[in-house]
């Protein structure tokens, strides 16, 4: 019995080579799945509702509408997709700081939107969305 | 520079390396990779999103898709606006802080796209507009 004690304590080394090739496999695995995904995008959710009343001198709204065949209009002038931008800069030359509302129908184009959204963004007009009734037109 | 044998034999001998600090390092690289990925179902039809120059940076986790048909698509399969709530909580469920994106095609309907962005907001959950690099 004595002897057989003295064989266990002789170290049995554990071959570790198989298992690293597994662990490096599945390394390789999570770190190609893993896509990094940063998806780009832009933030269109309206500003959450305040209960302040909007102040007296509280600035002019330049009405940006599009109906459902995508005729585009501001402050009741129909306008071209391009010329939005010049149109609400002419309004904006009479009235400085005033704010871009756009009044969609539900059947415009998404792209459109996102286009008009995107130049009034992109040249600091301060801009919000917002669904139309659809009793109009 | 001497040729004696025992000398030869001595440079033969096999240098062990000591492995478990690098099973170590290995061992947490894998853990990390496990952990922080996150395994995004694509909507799974094709999109042709709009341009936008001023778009930001997202990590979303929940992807959307609105096609040029209106079709809404989540993890390849089409469902009806009334379905997808009961879809969003079960995604929420397995990623709860995820943030969402609606792809939505230039053609789509700028209505079905703010209807789920209600409903997202409704939900709190974070959401964007998905655009692309002009």
């Amino acid at each position: 019995m004595r002897r057989r004690v003295k064989h266990n304590d002789d170290q049995a080394e554990v071959n570790m080579t198989p298992m690293l090739d597994i662990v490096f496999i599945l390394l390789i695995f999570f770190i190609v799945t893993a896509t990094f995904l940063s998806e780009e995008g832009i933030d269109m959710r309206p500003p959450p509702p305040s209960d302040e009343p909007p102040s007296e001198d509280s600035n002019e709204v330049i009405l940006v509408q599009i109906d459902n065949e995508n005729n585009i209009f501001v402050n009741q002038i129909r306008t071209d997709v391009d010329r939005v931008l010049p149109a609400v800069n002419r309004f904006r030359a009479e009235a400085a700081n005033s704010a871009v509302l756009v009044e969609v129908q539900d059947e415009a184009r998404h792209g459109i939107v996102v286009q008009i959204w995107d130049e009034m963004n992109a040249n600091g007009v301060p801009v919000s969305l917002q669904r139309s009734d659809g009793n109009e037109s | 520079m001497s040729r004696r044998g025992s000398r030869v034999s001595t440079g033969e001998e096999e240098v062990e390396l000591n492995m478990t600090p690098m099973l170590d390092v290995v061992f947490i690289l894998l853990i990390f990779f496990i952990v922080t990925s996150v395994f995004i179902k694509e909507p799974g039809v094709p999109i042709d999103r709009p341009d936008a120059i001023t778009e930001e940076d997202r990590n979303p986790s929940m992807l959307i898709g609105v096609s040029a048909e209106n079709e809404i698509w989540v993890n390849r399969r089409i469902y009806e606006m009334p379905q997808l709530r009961g879809v969003i909580e079960q995604l929420l469920q397995e990623n709860p802080k995820g943030r969402a994106m609606i792809q939505g095609d230039a053609d789509a309907e700028v209505g079905i796209i703010l209807d789920i962005q209600d409903l997202l907001i409704e939900m709190e959950v974070e959401v964007i507009i998905s655009t692309l690099q002009p």
